[in-house]
């Protein structure tokens, strides 16, 4: 197994679009940072440090872009009959690529937080402390690790959809675009989601509501009261999402026909 | 000799198009095999059922021994493959696929011994979305053959090879099959074929029509003869005749070889009786006509068998 990861991975290092990406989300951070140290009022220094110096979305869309990839570029370059044609069983070509992805997902979010906490030391050494409280008996420090690992969990429950459409449809395109809508979806429908929560309690544990899961955690009493949910129940329906759709994308990975 | 690959009754359907019927064959260890049949017979399904890419509805597939079905196939461990084109990624160099691919120990090793023997040096570390179709072509092959295993199975590995390609692919494949390796080769160069094959499978509308040596196949159909200059022809042929030799009626000597053995027991019945011999010349068959035959007669036995059903 690990042999296969190491293989995937080998392929996303390769890949210049990698390396282009990592210096452009350096880039974003840089330029977030420095906007944050001279308009202060607008770009708050606290608030854009527990933000990753807006490296969070970037992160999304890079990721759903190398999910959808790491299956479609297998059909478009005519690979997957030389992956496949191994000793190495489908489920496990399938989990190595799942493995590749979560370890690829962890790279960006521990390269961004080292250089979010490297330009916080070098522009805002004297005027932020990341120990200073944030609120809700949190520090800036530990608000951000909590955003930041409740953006991965929901990111997770975006690629596994993204897993399964690019499985489905062998097509990067219709998975990046779902990957996309799904991620701004739930900004658009809050609204419509708070209605249909207070009507229908049940309604809460939709897909969609589990997005909002880092939101939560960077404002936990509004939307708490707003979802009628704890993080705890967040966590839970994401992962259990999560399983669902990797489970669906697992079963139709074996099935098909190459 | 025992068999590396054991397809037995092996059935696969697309929907409600049966596409292989009740395919059984064995693949005996270190030899060369051709895959032949016109297009839609059958070939590249077979394959792609052989290597784990199809489920298939009955039948056993073991290659050494082991079951082979797409959920399971430890066996392929064993198999080198290249079917229909080359699968390869542009971001990466020559170099790195074969490293991608290599298995097992010595992968180093092996990877600079199959880059020599198929001439790759000179651009096996560039980027492969410039190759061109031949060095894809070859990279593809080298991907099959790179952790040297003991079941290779290509499909149209001539396509794209120049003279010089071809004559290294073959020397190769050559060399490997006599030191036990068994290739299953697919290929509409028949000609090619024709020179590497010693066994042949004939496949038309998903049914094998005939499993047999490409000498046996040649001479079934009444190619194989050996044309012979000598000191004294009409003693020649009196001899031939008495030593119940089939001759042609044609004018020049014409020996119609039945076995392998059937030049040396002319050449030394020859010598024995003091009869010069200037020339000896194998007239091989063809194996385009010969297999154009084969499918020929079959499918005239198939439409008799479907009337008498009827």
């Amino acid at each position: 197994m690990w042999t296969l990861v190491r293989q995937e991975s080998f392929k996303l290092t390769r890949k210049l679009s990698t390396w282009i990406s990592t210096g452009c989300l350096v880039g974003v951070e840089i330029l977030f940072a420095f906007l944050s140290r001279v308009y202060p009022q607008t770009f708050v220094p606290a608030s854009m440090f527990e933000s990753l110096y807006f490296a969070r979305p970037i992160i999304n869309f890079y990721m759903i872009a190398a999910t959808a990839t790491i299956i479609t570029m297998e059909f478009q370059y005519g690979t997957m009959k030389q992956v496949l044609y191994r000793r190495y069983s489908r489920g496990q070509i399938l989990v190595s690529k799942w493995l590749a992805i979560l370890l690829y997902t962890l790279y960006w979010y521990v390269m961004s937080t080292g250089i979010a906490l490297l330009l916080k030391a070098m522009l805002f050494h004297h005027s932020l402390s990341i120990h200073q409280s944030a609120g809700d008996g949190m520090s800036v420090f530990t608000r951000g690790l909590s955003i930041s690992a409740a953006s991965f969990v929901s990111l997770w429950l975006l690629l596994s959809v993204v897993f399964l459409l690019a499985n489905l449809f062998r097509n990067s395109a219709a998975a990046v675009s779902v990957g996309i809508i799904g991620y701004f979806a739930s900004y658009i429908v809050t609204q419509l989601l708070t209605i249909l929560i207070q009507k229908w309690d049940w309604a809460k544990w939709n897909p969609v509501t589990m997005t909002l899961y880092p939101s939560m955690m960077s404002r936990p009493g509004y939307y708490q009261s707003l979802l009628s949910m704890q993080a705890w129940q967040m966590l839970l329906g994401n992962l259990i999402y999560i399983a669902i759709f990797l489970g669906i994308g697992y079963y139709v990975f074996n099935r098909r026909n190459v | 000799m025992s068999s590396i690959l054991s397809v037995q009754n092996l059935n696969k359907s697309f929907g409600n198009k049966h596409v292989l019927h009740d395919v059984s064959f064995d693949l005996k260890k270190g030899h060369i095999v051709g895959l032949v049949g016109p297009n839609g017979a059958g070939k590249s399904t077979l394959m792609k059922t052989m290597l784990g890419l199809f489920n298939y509805d009955s039948g056993s597939i073991q290659i050494a021994g082991e079951t082979v079905t797409p959920q399971k196939h430890d066996a392929l461990s064993k198999v080198g493959a290249l079917i229909e084109y080359p699968g390869i990624y542009p971001f990466l160099t020559g170099w790195d696929h074969l490293q991608l691919f290599a298995d097992g120990d010595h992968q180093l090793i092996h990877i600079q011994k199959i880059i020599q023997q198929l001439n790759m040096d000179s651009y096996i570390k560039r980027k492969a979305k410039g190759y061109s179709l031949g060095m894809k072509q070859k990279l593809g092959i080298a991907l099959a053959l790179v952790n040297f295993p003991e079941l290779v199975i290509l499909d149209e590995p001539m396509n794209g090879l120049d003279p010089q390609a071809t004559k290294d692919l073959r020397d190769l494949i050559i060399t490997e099959s006599q030191r036990g390796t068994t290739f299953l080769i697919s290929s509409h160069i028949l000609s090619e074929l024709q020179r590497l094959a010693q066994d042949l499978l004939i496949i038309d509308e998903g049914s094998i029509v005939q499993q047999t040596t490409m000498h046996e196949l040649l001479a079934s159909q009444g190619k194989q003869t050996i044309m012979l200059m000598t000191s004294d022809d009409n003693k020649t042929r009196q001899l031939l005749k008495k030593a119940k030799f089939t001759t042609t009626p044609d004018p020049r000597v014409e020996v119609v070889a039945k076995s392998d053995d059937t030049m040396p027991q002319v050449l030394r019945l020859l010598v024995e009786n003091g009869i010069d011999i200037l020339d000896v010349t194998r007239l091989e068959g063809n194996l385009e006509s010969s297999l154009l035959e084969v499918l020929k007669q079959s499918r005239i036995k198939k439409k008799l068998a479907e009337e008498q059903a009827e």
